[in-house]
């Protein structure tokens, strides 16, 4: 079942690319229709990830500005299906089930991104995270657990949270997603969170991620801007604010 | 919702039908015809444990003073607590003891003259009697009460190591340390220059004391070792690297967190320096552990924290600091939960006298004829009482853990750490595992959700050790002398189920 290798992952998702359509509600069916759920119907969801080696993403940038559309509030909409969907399982079971076939939809990481410093720390099991900003500024997140029901808290943050602005990402609290708990993993509060540990470690890094490009910003008003058609000189700048990443040990989380 | 929402009926002790019990709702679910399905396996266990069930066991006898294992938990799964190594539950004696403290004589203890702070003071400082007496500790001040055992093994770090350890040193440790004994030394280490050096298990699983043997030298100033390993419950000879240490005049610290609550521990016997252990493992409340330092050691270590009590005189440039064990607990202790630490080894004690008395007898007399060679000493009659109460829970623990073991080697592609009992190798009643292409956390979660049998999973706080096996976690079920053979036929009968749970979702 997860024997599909990262280039055949990657391909999947270099086709998908970010929608200007602010109406991403029908993308998101299956929260809506949590009746029906079925693996067939989540297979059309584009945001469970591709690792984000693709070069694609990076060379294709075209000079562009957000429109206000795009800052459409995703988060909201998306988090309350998902706590209905889950508050609809009234039996543990359920939810455990539900988490595993989420799981199902997350694609493993590669073993160069599964490296301690995308470690996300205080899991009871090993969860790997990398988070960058597309070209448009929005959030583009990959995680992975070598646990199953781990995997599928990952997937689940991972539909609501990519392609998201950073500010959206950094409102979440994790009394928003204490609704998913459900019994799980401890409560809100406890250092064995899936939740709460991944949305923390994940936050960390986007502001991370902000602060870098603000600072681009003011040194070159132009620079987050301008496409290069130079790959390398892209390349580069992500590479750097994944090495910013990286030299950053997330030591508390 | 479906069939696997069914629960298994609530277990019943004692059921003589247990045999005849069904299938797991989950093969039933995931497959048309479940005679294809390996139900054999849990079946087999639950028929075994038809006669098991018949003789009144410890687990049986004491289950009602707590009642914390009485209840259903997860949408009416029977709650069976199989994590016992993270921490024991309370009898109601330490709750009441709690709530009596709090109820009739709070006060500031060492402070006051008034009659709460007197009544406060003298069974705070009972309570250190009885810890000693338990442990069988020359004297009450060679015990030091902490937070836990975690902040122990820290004061002995801070104190005696900073003051006594410098570059070139050798401190002895083993890679199966809890992280609590790690740690505080490799804070040492990277400030005095001093080494640590860690001995690998052996073939058995079982830190290797050949190893360890060699590795002390005349640079070695301390070995740290586990009595009984939390991940590998396996157990270290104590007296011998005593010995070894002693012979080049090093100081030996035991990590006695997962042995004290489980056998009896004698520290003139052992002839450690230093022995630490936590309240909360050994039936007593939690934010109390405590350090066992020989006195002429303790006299010689400066102070660990700052501030009141610990103090003699204090002046605006200096201060002269009172003799241990006060010296090392600055500031208001965690009172009522001393107390309830002391109404955690009465209860111990309380087992013997009125329901294991019958079994004890031969003991007994064994034991009266050697209190009366001691009669004058009142520590040792209290400690030989202790011990033969201890030596009991100690047996009926040996049999668990080997039930434990045995039935856990059936589970399909598990991998059990540690030594093999077969060996003539007493393990502690604790299994750390593995199964094939399952994680742990996955294993666990589902066995709390489903089942309501609650493990840990995880590293245990031993990651070099995990490191060593080659695995990043693994599930653990651990036992105290409250659980009986049915939590362990359940538990292996969740596993299962729990295991083809994974299997059918593959
Ligand atoms: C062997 C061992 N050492 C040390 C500790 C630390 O105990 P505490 O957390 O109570 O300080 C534990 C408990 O997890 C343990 O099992």
């Amino acid at each position: 079942m997860y024997t599909s290798t990262a280039s055949t992952i990657s391909s999947i998702k270099t086709t998908i690319s970010p929608s200007p359509n602010p109406n991403k509600k029908e993308t998101f069916s299956p929260f809506e229709n949590t009746k029906r759920l079925s693996f067939s119907s989540f297979k059309s969801l584009k945001c469970i990830h591709s690792p984000p080696s693709n070069p694609k993403r990076l060379t294709s940038c075209a000079a562009f500005t957000l429109s206000p559309s795009l800052t459409t509030k995703l988060v909201p909409s998306k988090l309350p299906h998902l706590i209905t969907e889950f508050e609809s399982l009234s039996q543990p079971i359920d939810l455990v089930k539900r988490l595993l076939q989420y799981a199902a939809l997350l694609a493993p990481l590669p073993d160069s991104s599964r490296v301690d410093s995308n470690r996300v720390m205080g899991c009871t099991a090993q969860v790997w995270l990398e988070v960058e900003l597309d070209e448009y500024g929005k959030i583009m997140l990959w995680a992975d657990s070598d646990s199953e029901i781990t995997r599928g808290f990952c997937a689940c943050l991972v539909l609501v949270l990519d392609g998201t602005p950073p500010e959206e990402v950094l409102n979440v609290t994790t009394e928003d997603l204490a609704a998913l708990n459900i019994g799980l993993h401890g409560g809100a509060r406890s250092r064995v969170n899936t939740w709460h540990n991944v949305l923390v470690s994940m936050q960390k890094r986007v502001r991370i991620l902000v602060a870098e490009r603000d600072r681009k910003k003011d040194f070159d008003p132009f620079s987050s801007l301008i496409v290069s058609s130079d790959g390398v000189q892209a390349k580069g700048r992500y590479a750097e604010a994944q090495i910013r990443i990286k030299a950053n040990n997330f030591s508390s989380y | 919702m479906d069939g696997m929402a069914l629960k298994l009926p609530s277990f019943k002790f004692l059921n003589p039908n247990i045999s005849t019990i069904r299938s797991p709702p989950l093969l039933r679910k995931f497959s048309s015809s479940s005679s294809s399905l390996p139900v054999s396996a849990s079946g087999t266990t639950l028929r075994e444990a038809g006669p098991a069930s018949n003789s009144v066991s410890l687990g049986q006898l004491t289950r009602p003073d707590f009642p914390i294992l009485h209840q259903t938990i997860n949408n009416g799964s029977k709650l069976v607590y199989l994590d016992n190594a993270a921490t024991s539950q309370k009898p109601i004696s330490v709750l009441k003891a709690l709530q009596d403290y709090y109820e009739s004589y709070n006060s500031n203890v060492h402070r006051g003259i008034h009659y709460l702070s007197a009544k406060a003071t003298e069974k705070y400082e009972l309570a250190r009697e009885k810890v000693a007496a338990f442990i069988n500790a020359e004297e009450s001040r060679e015990i030091v009460f902490t937070r836990n055992a975690t902040e122990a093994i820290n004061l002995v770090a801070y104190s005696w190591g900073f003051t006594n350890l410098k570059s070139g040193d050798e401190v002895v440790l083993t890679i199966a340390e809890h992280h609590s004994a790690i740690v505080p030394w490799q804070f040492v280490a990277q400030k005095t220059g001093a080494v640590l050096k860690f001995v690998d298990l052996n073939e058995d699983e079982v830190a290797d004391v050949v190893q360890l043997k060699e590795m002390i030298s005349s640079k070695t100033k301390l070995v740290v070792v586990h009595h009984i390993s939390n991940t590998l419950a396996s157990s270290l000879p104590i007296q011998d690297i005593v010995h070894w240490a002693h012979a080049v005049e090093a100081k030996v610290l035991v990590d006695a967190c997962q042995s004290v609550p489980h056998m009896p521990v004698d520290v003139r016997d052992l002839d450690a320096d230093f022995l630490v252990a936590s309240s909360h493992k050994m039936c007593g409340p939690t934010g109390v552990g405590f350090l066992y330092g020989k006195s002429d050691i303790l006299s010689t270590m400066p102070p660990f924290l700052g501030g009141g009590e610990m103090i003699s005189d204090v002046f605006l440039d200096h201060s002269t600091y009172a003799e241990p064990p006060s010296r090392f607990e600055a500031g208001t202790p965690a009172i009522g939960e001393v107390i309830g630490l002391g109404a955690a080894i009465d209860y111990l004690q309380g087992i013997g006298m009125q329901k294991i008395h019958d079994f004890i007898n031969p003991l007994h007399q064994y034991i009266n004829k050697y209190n009366n060679t001691i009669k004058s000493e009142m520590m040792g009659t209290i400690y030989s009482y202790i011990l033969s109460i201890y030596l009991f829970l100690f047996l009926m623990q040996m049999e668990l853990a080997n039930y434990l073991y045995e039935n856990l080697s059936t589970v399909n592609n598990i991998r059990i750490y540690g030594p093999k009992p077969s060996k003539g190798v007493d393990r502690a009643a604790l299994c750390s595992f593995n199964v094939k292409n399952i994680h742990p956390t996955d294993i666990a979660t589902f066995l709390d959700q489903q089942h309501g049998v609650a493990i840990r999973s995880g590293h245990h706080c031993a990651q070099p050790l995990h490191r060593y096996l080659g695995i990043n976690a693994s599930a653990r079920a651990s036992l105290h002398f409250y659980n009986t053979k049915e939590d362990v036929d359940y538990f292996i009968h969740a596993l299962n189920d729990t295991v083809n749970f994974f299997d059918s979702f593959k």
